[in-house]
């Protein structure tokens, strides 16, 4: 009885452990199919909307060329 | 202490016009051949003819005539200004921009497909010292009960900041609904951003100018009804002492393209090579016009 009580203990314990892996599993099984659905429109804009950041710091840091400068001498 | 100076407030210009900046980088489309003549019989009468041999649509050949006045408030701001254009199936592209005021515009439009009147529009515009205001009456029908209003307010807040709004209503026997949208508009001297944001979706556009050679665009569309969101990512490279523009493009639709200009002085003529290729459609078109005058 004793030892069916720790296995009790026991297996309540590996499930507490068990839980949380299983939830992060399962938050990143559902953020990957959320990242990889072309079709949700929520996806889509945040997709967007981050190219759009990055064009912009690319347009700030960037594009300040000199066209007409020389090539450089090795 | 002196008083900081308030940077005075100018018009902030039209509504239509707030991502004008942004969308002048972009390339135009361009496909078939194409021979645009200009031809300026006076300092107010001017008629171009454009053959256009196109490899998507149809092809065909436009007649323009374009009458300005002698009232003239800005580089391409001259009234009255009458536009005729029409195409070899008929189909007609009218304008009419008339100054009633100091501070009062009106514009007139009237579009047909060859006999059949598909659009016709009649615009009246305020132009105060720091806002403007304008009512657009689209496709009035007094018989058939149907029309589309759209009002524009836009108010210059500081000398860099506009806000405003636009309003769309239409109605149509049985229905009837409006749309509210706002806009904001950022100025700097190098840079400007603007925002859309209505029922319908938004509309963000940033416009950078690096130095007198290198300007870049960045623009993101989001349209709720269509559930679509683009992104596009545009610049231009201007060469004056070899006479070249070019104009590149990126966007979220696997596109990319670019229109090539050169000017061949000292003739008055200007060739425009465009290439544009669909990577994910594996659609790819290209090319060139020939502009004279």
């Amino acid at each position: 009885a004793a030892m069916a009580a720790a296995g009790a203990a026991a297996g309540g314990a590996a499930g507490a452990v068990a839980a949380p892996p299983r939830g992060i599993r399962a938050w990143l099984r559902s953020a990957f199919r959320f990242a990889t659905d072309r079709n949700d429109f929520r996806r889509n804009l945040l997709v967007n909307l981050g190219l759009f950041a990055a064009g912009v710091w690319v347009a700030r840091n960037l594009t300040d060329i000199d066209l007409m400068a020389p090539q450089p001498v090795p | 202490r002196a008083p900081r100076r308030a940077e005075p407030r100018g018009n902030p210009g039209s509504f239509d016009e707030l991502h004008r900046l942004c969308k002048e980088v972009f390339p135009p489309q361009m496909e078939g051949v194409k021979l645009i003549v200009t031809k300026t019989l006076s300092s107010h009468f001017q008629v171009t003819h454009t053959v256009h041999m196109s490899t998507l649509g149809p092809s065909g050949y436009r007649f323009n005539a374009t009458y300005v006045g002698d009232r003239q408030l800005g580089p391409t701001e001259v009234f009255p200004t009458l536009l005729g254009d029409m195409d070899s199936a008929g189909s007609l592209n009218a304008q009419a921009l008339h100054l009633l005021g100091e501070r009062l515009r009106a514009k007139a439009v009237f579009q047909t497909h060859q006999a059949k009147f598909v659009t016709w529009q009649f615009d009246g515009e305020y132009r105060g010292d720091d806002c403007t205001a304008t009512l657009t009456l689209g496709n009035p029908d007094l018989l058939g009960g149907s029309v589309i209003v759209v009002a524009h307010f836009l108010q210059s807040v500081t000398a860099r900041l506009v806000l405003g709004g636009e309003l769309v209503y239409h109605r149509r026997p049985g229905e009837e609904g409006a749309i509210l949208t706002l806009a904001g508009k950022y100025s700097a001297p190098n840079w400007v951003t603007t925002l859309n944001v209505g029922y319908g979706g938004a509309h963000a556009s940033y416009y950078h100018r690096a130095n007198e050679q290198v300007q870049v665009g960045v623009e993101l569309e989001a349209n709720t009804r269509l559930q679509e969101t683009t992104f596009a990512f545009g610049y231009q490279l201007n060469l004056p002492r070899a006479n070249v523009v070019f104009r590149g493009l990126l966007d979220s639709n696997w596109s990319v393209g670019g229109v090539l200009e050169k000017k061949l002085p000292p003739l008055p003529v200007t060739l425009a090579l465009g290439a544009f290729l669909n990577h994910w459609r594996n659609r790819f078109h290209c090319g060139f016009s020939v502009t004279v005058g």
